[in-house]
């Protein structure tokens, strides 16, 4: 009788998952069928690439660092980052001024401005199709039983490094089958002296009992 | 009309109703960007109300010509049995503070020194807002539509009706954004299959002229 390891399985469900995932993604609801979404998925090497990028940006924005950091734990399991794109001109014709122009002719004549993130000004309902595939994406890993998430930062880094071509908006969503759902409560990143020095900087009223009172020596 | 018969019309609006609250707590817990709560869903569950709603989306079809659709919409919103009507609440005043460019000012500071759209009758939605904010009420979006399939209800989207919500004051002041999703428990969806001229060619005033109108007549006539 032939045997499947486990680790064989998991790497196995992974590649069947994101395919599944990308098939709801794609098939989920979009205003005026308009489905120019792009969905690639990425792992291994370019991961890497992005976990260092974000990293990187550590003073400029600790978020991204923090994802990086995730991500760089992430990768010693099983996982996989799901990137979905999309243009930002409208090709709706709604005219519904969200977007801060009278007309969807005018926003797609206005100049477009470049960045590292995302390439605006952008269409309110583009955003949204592209929103809607990355929740039906997400729903989907939620459905066949993946730890999910969705990321900004590293949807943003992947633009910037060119891992994703060809779009002015991105989105991704990462799903992991670690051992343990890695994405929330992330604990372990912190000690508690650290957690106790970041809070008190955040929150400087919370421990002090008479708001006025600066305490310079502290 | 048997007795059996009008039990279960009862009971298909009384689903109607029960499938709102679970489609909103659907659309309440599916994500937000940061985690940060920004939006609110509103039931629409009486007749008059989707009504009161079906009148503004027809008053905004005649605003200008790539409106023209909600008159279809509204057609369509008649013969829901609920709708709920999703708001980003943060876009306007709140921006994300992350610089993401999406609305194409760099960063939000920006953002927040733009003028905004006048409150005139063609702008729906007075932009620029905060897209990354406003892709919020996409996840709340599809977590509703996602529960409508979940249990097996038929929906439609509509940001018309959203529009006009807005315009009706009904929602909270800081709504910058909204859309709609209407719930039908019929046996058919009446969200789709929509012919040309629907608007003007659908159950109702079918029913307006052959049966309320054509059938009184050859009755006085024939009789």
């Amino acid at each position: 009788m032939a045997t499947r390891e486990m680790t064989e399985l998991i790497a196995g469900g992974m590649d069947r998952a994101v395919e599944l995932m990308t098939l709801a993604a794609h098939n989920s609801y979009r205003f005026r069928d308009r489905n120019t979404v792009k969905i690639i998925s990425i792992e291994g090497e370019e991961l890497e690439q992005i976990a260092e990028y974000c990293f990187s940006l550590g003073d400029m924005s600790p978020l991204a660092a923090r994802d990086g950091r995730n991500l760089v734990q992430l990768m010693k399991e099983p996982c996989s980052l799901l990137l979905l794109g999309d243009k930002r001109k409208s090709d709706f014709n709604f005219n519904c001024g969200a977007c801060g122009y009278r007309t969807c002719a005018e926003l797609n004549k206005a100049e477009e401005v470049e960045s590292l993130t995302a390439n605006g000004p952008s269409c309110q309902f583009k955003n949204i199709n592209l929103g809607v595939a990355a929740n039906a994406a997400a729903a989907q890993a939620h459905r066949l039983g993946l730890h999910c998430r969705v990321f900004s930062t590293l949807a943003f880094a992947a633009l910037a490094m060119d891992i994703i071509t060809d779009v002015d908006l991105v989105v991704s969503v990462s799903v992991s089958a670690a051992k343990k759902n890695p994405y929330f409560d992330r604990h372990e990143y912190w000690t508690k002296d650290h957690w106790d020095e970041i809070f008190d900087k955040e929150f400087p009223t919370y421990n002090r009992g008479f708001i006025g009172a600066v305490e310079e020596d502290l | 009309m048997e007795r059996s018969i009008k039990q279960y019309e009862t009971d298909r609006l009384e689903a109607a109703k029960l499938a709102a609250r679970l489609i909103l707590a659907s659309g309440t817990t599916s994500p937000r960007v940061g985690g940060v709560g920004e939006c609110t869903i509103h039931i629409l569950d009486d007749e008059c109300d989707i009504e009161d709603l079906c009148q503004e989306i027809e008053r905004m079809a005649e605003v200008k010509k790539s409106w023209e659709f909600f008159r279809r919409d509204a057609a369509m919103l008649r013969d829901a049995d609920a709708v709920l009507i999703t708001t980003s609440l943060r876009c306007v005043a709140d921006p994300a503070d992350i610089n993401c460019n999406m609305c194409g000012k760099l960063v939000c500071e920006y953002l927040k020194e733009e003028e905004r759209l006048p409150a005139e009758p063609d702008v729906a939605f007075r932009g620029p807002l905060c897209i990354f904010r406003a892709t919020n009420a996409a996840y709340a979006l599809d977590g509703m539509i996602s529960q409508a399939k979940n249990l097996g209800i038929d929906f439609g989207v509509f940001w018309s009706a959203g529009a006009a919500a807005m315009r009706m004051n009904i929602l909270p002041k800081d709504t910058g954004f909204a859309m709609a999703v209407a719930i039908s428990i019929t046996e058919k969806s009446p969200f789709r299959d929509i012919p040309k001229r629907y608007a003007d060619i659908n159950q109702r005033t079918m029913h307006d002229r052959m049966i309320m109108r054509l059938w009184p007549q050859f009755r006085s006539i024939y009789s």
